[in-house]
């Protein structure tokens, strides 16, 4: 695939773009016709993306302020508050430390995953592996559950009075610490994390490395590179665009984890309901009823997105989304 | 983590051995350009360890979907029992067969809306890839910077702003905002680039066909495989997102699956959660989903990075 | 073009879809068979569609249809969202008690006294009439179920072990700890730090008022004596190792449920039908005791418990107020909330005469009734606020760190950490607060 991506777009727009002017009335329709196919997608995007996000945008730099005891209507008055709701946010501890623990969960998950995917992909991709069907479709599997379930059923594995894993460590006298405790509940999360999404990045990456095509590998072979040196020296680099795009999109779920920990929650004392920095937002919103902190937070969280997504790919390399126009 | 941190070290171990091997042998690899290469313990291992650790969260749901109510949590949990048709029967009585009405609903969220979304996200991809246009560039990067933002900041003023329209607690709130996908338009714009030759649209063109009848009949067809890839995607994302319908559905005979089995284990206080009927309606729900990736898994590209290597 | 056009159509139908406003208000004030009002009503009770049902077969000019909802939060959660929103609520919605003042501060609940709601105080106790009426003229809900604190012991448990029932919390601390003498591995009970509404009630028992309402002003009196007593008495227990620290409802605690490891429970009346749920091979096994008492003064605490409001959104809130009047007052009604939803009714008389027989899971108990009409009689007065929510979920927050960190001290300062966050929220939002 790789290889005829490269060759296909560079003909594809360089060589419409001459042509149109010849063809008079066909021309201006040619102009249109993009912005016709665009149209629904445009519109869609615009009504349910760039709305409530100009909306969210309105409400955080507003707040409700009420009179009094607060009782009956016309209590409440909306009003404009600047950059307050932004202010409490980045000075209130709980929003900082729940980055930190996001933070610490991405660093565990996102190489742990990574790593793990890069492995599986090439030991599919490696000549000498057997049981690849099924392994490949196994590892797979957990993608297709969603994660309000899969995090319900890791619950009940992690919860030492129902869990397998527990009852055997009961019977070799092993006393393990409860997954769910402080110190190790992030781990928990994380486990859920990878196993949802190893299979995900597998698949992105074999993918990548089966468009490799093959005469490349025979010619290091009969130079004598073992199989070892064949991924790391060529496969690894051939693939690094995949990776890199991998490891993006698992730092962008990374930084919006929100289901497995809230559905964790009522298992455990080591949980809280601030987290993480979404789980913050959904309290502000929801429980305390205050969607207008939860504007400014959301804007916060998807600015902090937004500038690491960017300042990863300046920094890994400029290969990934780099001169699109 | 015991699972992972198992598979880890058997990882670890199993890299090493394998190097090992490998640096014990000198010269010519003795197997270089055989077809039927012996297979390798090691590695085979490593896979199915992964795939065990995959695999072992899945065997629990099927064993603890034929356990009854107290055998759940007072029985050992890989040791299978003989209630899963029982606790089926519960599942299709509660509520006079909710359960299966949530299924089709989740259908047609997942099903129609990732279909329909997957047509949108070809059109536009397309247009972005075989066309030059001002303003192209930017329409492009705007709708990239979708990806960024997360659902369940979108959820609150997604639902504010269909209230205004009355469309709350219609299928209409959670089918419509689903249907667009930057992700998607992202990748169709790839796989149209990269599927669909600019000489073909060319010589369509200069037959005289209209351009949007290139689009139906040649370019679609062609971008078959990858347009699988995107419904597979949005299919996953929309059965995944649970904070848009939660918020937007008051009557649960709109529900999906996975918003209807979380009410049922969090019924208040008051109520006990009903733990067998979710596991097994976790199990059924997962069941044509895992059929369908079976059926398309053929089709499947994932070409993520494939944008990324044209420069 | 045609194809074009088609293309234009799809974009135009999802913005079409968006303009067209839903909006098919009754205009008519009475409904008839031909036309009736037609009402929603958001519930979790279950099977209460059942009783509703009575309703529409003899009301062909009131047609009310029951949205199941997941529970007391969600619903109100989406209630809230609605009201902001400004259209997308219910007619009627079930409410539990301590959500009420915050419905009312969003302006989320219509006035019913003036639908006739206010003759109804009568049926009610006094404690539960307060709390639909905020102490005030106004009336924002009619009472349907109440949920007096009990206490659920395993009797075979018990009998074996020659451990008698406590009647006092110091009786309730000897048992705790001569029953983790004999077995180690059994517990009394668990410290829930997931249940803001189990502690809430352990505080009402104790004479805490969290919230009052000082003239124009709101008093926050979390962190005072009653509610340190309680915490001090639990930090105690726990740090002594006598009582569990795991959160209720949890798959684990259902399986102590089961294998006799939690022997105990301070429920409430509504017990019965989560033991049976939860644990349901145990029927018989339980018995049903009033809640230990602070030194013999008889006095006790809700858990749970719902309302039926009317939201400030609904067109037809007389017809609603008639409604919810049948529902929660009718003997007929009452009689069918207790046998299908299970509830223990609000409304005195109809509780009397519906509650006879004990509930399945308590056969062994003829008395179980008895024992929950003493329970109910001596539910202290307790006064809930705007902020209910932030309270409640500054519990969770704050007492699952002190019940991991097992001290007494921990469990004492999770409750000025609670009150901190309940006076600074308020005070923040611009309520009065009195000092």
């Amino acid at each position: 695939m790789t290889a005829t991506v490269e060759a296909a777009p560079r003909g594809g727009a360089r060589r419409t773009s001459p042509k149109p002017a010849k063809r008079g009335p066909g021309a201006a329709r040619r102009h249109l016709t993009p912005w016709m196919m665009l149209a629904p997608g445009i519109i869609l995007f615009a009504l349910f993306m760039a709305a409530p996000i100009l909306y969210t945008f309105v409400l955080s730099f507003q707040s409700e302020v009420v009179q009094g005891l607060g009782l009956g209507s016309g209590a409440r008055t909306r009003e404009f508050v600047g950059f307050d709701n932004y202010l409490a946010s980045l000075s209130d501890p709980e929003f900082l430390a729940s980055v930190g623990r996001v933070l610490l969960y991405g660093l565990i998950l996102v190489p742990t995953m990574l790593g793990l995917a890069l492995l599986f992909a090439l030991l599919l991709d490696a000549r000498r592996t057997g049981a690849k069907g099924f392994s490949r479709v196994s590892i797979f599997l957990p993608y297709a559950v969603p994660a309000v379930i899969s995090s319900l059923l890791w619950g009940f594995l992690y919860l030492p009075a129902v869990s397998p894993f527990y009852w055997i460590f009961e019977r070799l006298g092993w006393d393990v610490p409860s997954m769910l405790s402080p110190g190790l509940v992030v781990f928990a999360i994380a486990n859920i994390g990878l196993w949802g999404g190893v299979g995900f990045n597998m698949i992105v990456m074999y993918t990548s490395l089966k468009a490799v095509p093959s005469e490349i590998y025979e010619a290091a072979r009969i130079d004598g590179a073992s199989e070892v040196q064949i991924a790391w020296r060529i496969k690894v680099p051939i693939i690094m665009p995949a990776l890199v795009m991998t490891a993006l999109f698992s730092m962008i779920a990374t930084l919006q984890v929100f289901a497995e920990p809230t559905t964790l929650r009522p298992l455990t004392n080591s949980l809280s309901t601030s987290w993480s920095p979404l789980m913050l937002v959904y309290r502000d919103a929801f429980t305390r009823d205050d969607i207008y902190s939860a504007a400014a937070t959301s804007v916060i969280i998807a600015l902090a997105t937004f500038a690491i997504s960017f300042i990863f790919l300046r920094v890994v390399q400029r290969r990934a989304f780099g001169q699109e126009d | 983590m015991t699972v992972t941190t198992e598979t880890r070290a058997a990882v670890l171990h199993d890299v090493d051995a394998a190097s090992a091997r490998r640096a014990g042998r000198t010269g010519r690899g003795s197997n270089g350009g055989d077809q039927r290469v012996p297979v390798a313990v090691g590695s085979t291992a490593v896979l199915l360890l992964g795939a065990l650790y995959c695999l072992l969260p899945v065997a629990w749901v099927l064993i603890a979907s034929t356990k009854d109510a107290s055998e759940l949590f007072s029985t050992f949990t890989f040791a299978p029992s003989t209630h899963l048709w029982d606790n089926i029967v519960a599942l299709t009585e509660y509520r006079d067969g909710l359960y299966w009405r949530w299924m089709l609903n989740t259908a047609l969220y997942a099903g129609v809306g990732a279909i329909i979304s997957t047509y949108v996200s070809a059109l536009s991809g397309y247009a972005l890839a075989k066309y030059t246009f001002p303003g192209k560039g930017v329409v492009f990067k705007v709708l990239l910077m979708g990806v960024l933002v997360p659902g369940v900041i979108l959820a609150i003023p997604q639902y504010l702003l269909l209230a205004q329209a009355g469309l709350t607690n219609t299928y209409w709130s959670v089918l419509l905002p689903q249907l667009i996908s930057p992700y998607g338009i992202y990748l169709a714009r790839i796989y149209a680039a990269a599927a669909v030759p600019t000489d073909i649209i060319e010589s369509a063109r200069t037959e005289g066909a209209r351009e949007l009848y290139i689009f139906h009949r040649i370019a679609l067809p062609m971008m078959g495989p990858g347009l699988v890839t995107i419904f597979l995607f949005q299919f996953v994302a929309v059965w995944n997102n649970f904070m848009l319908p939660y918020i937007m559905l008051g009557n649960d005979e709109l529900f999906p699956i996975t918003v209807g089995l979380s009410g049922l284990l969090n019924q208040g206080a008051s109520l006990p959660a009903m733990y067998t009927l979710v596991i097994t309606g976790a199990l059924l729900s997962v069941v044509p989903l895992i059929a369908l990736f079976l059926v398309l898994q053929r089709y499947w590209r994932v070409d993520l990075a494939a944008g990324a290597v044209k420069a | 073009m045609r194809a074009a056009f088609r293309t234009g159509a799809v974009a135009t139908l999802a913005a079409a879809a968006l303009i067209m406003t839903g909006c098919s208000a009754d205009t008519g004030s009475e409904g008839t068979a031909d036309d009736p009002i037609e009402l929603t009503y958001w519930a979790w009770a279950p099977n209460l569609d059942k009783v509703v049902d009575l309703w529409n077969d003899e009301h062909p000019e009131i047609q009310v249809t029951v949205n199941k909802q997941d529970g007391g939060d969600p619903a109100i959660t989406k209630l809230l969202t609605a009201i902001k929103a400004g259209s997308g609520a219910p007619d009627l919605i079930q409410a539990e008690y301590q959500k009420i003042p915050t419905l009312v501060s969003s302006d989320a609940l219509a006035d019913l006294s003036d639908a006739g709601a206010s003759d109804l105080a009568d049926q009610f106790s006094d404690g539960t009439w307060d709390s639909v009426t905020l102490g005030g003229d106004a009336v924002y809900a009619i009472p349907q179920d109440t949920g007096p604190m009990m206490f659920f012991y395993r009797d075979d448990i018990f009998q074996q072990l020659g451990l008698s029932v406590p009647t006092t919390w110091d009786e309730y601390a000897a048992v705790a700890r001569a029953l983790h003498a004999a077995d180690p591995s059994k517990y009394l009970g668990t410290f829930s730090a997931n249940d803001a509404g189990w502690f809430a009630g352990l505080a009402q028992q104790a004479k805490s008022e969290w919230w009052s309402i000082d003239g124009e002003a709101w008093g926050v009196g979390i962190d005072e004596e009653p509610t340190q007593r309680v915490a001090e008495y639990w930090g105690g227990l726990v740090q002594e190792g006598v009582i569990d620290n795991k959160p209720m409802y949890t798959p684990e605690w259902n399986a102590g449920l089961n294998d006799g490891t939690q022997v105990g429970w301070l429920g409430a009346v509504w017990g019965p039908g989560v033991l049976s749920g939860n644990a349901a091979d145990t029927a018989g096994l339980w018995k049903a005791a009033t809640l230990p008492t602070w030194g013999g003064d008889a006095s006790n605490g809700n858990w749970g418990g719902s309302s039926t409001a009317v939201t400030s959104q609904s067109k037809n809130v007389e017809a609603a107020v008639e409604f919810a009047t049948w529902l929660n007052t009718d003997p007929d009604a009452v009689q069918a909330l207790v046998t299908e939803t299970g509830i223990y009714p609000a409304s005195t008389d109809a509780a009397a005469s519906s509650l006879t027989e004990a509930p399945e899971f308590f056969s062994n108990q003829a008395d179980f009734y008895d024992v929950a009409a003493d329970a109910a009689a001596s539910v202290a007065p307790f006064q809930y606020g705007p902020n209910v929510n932030v309270a409640f979920s500054a519990y969770n927050d704050e007492f699952a760190k002190a019940a991991e960190a097992k001290t007494v001290d921990a469990f004492l300062a999770a409750v000025t950490a609670m009150q901190q966050v309940t006076v600074d929220d308020l005070e923040s939002s611009g309520f009065t607060v009195a000092d």
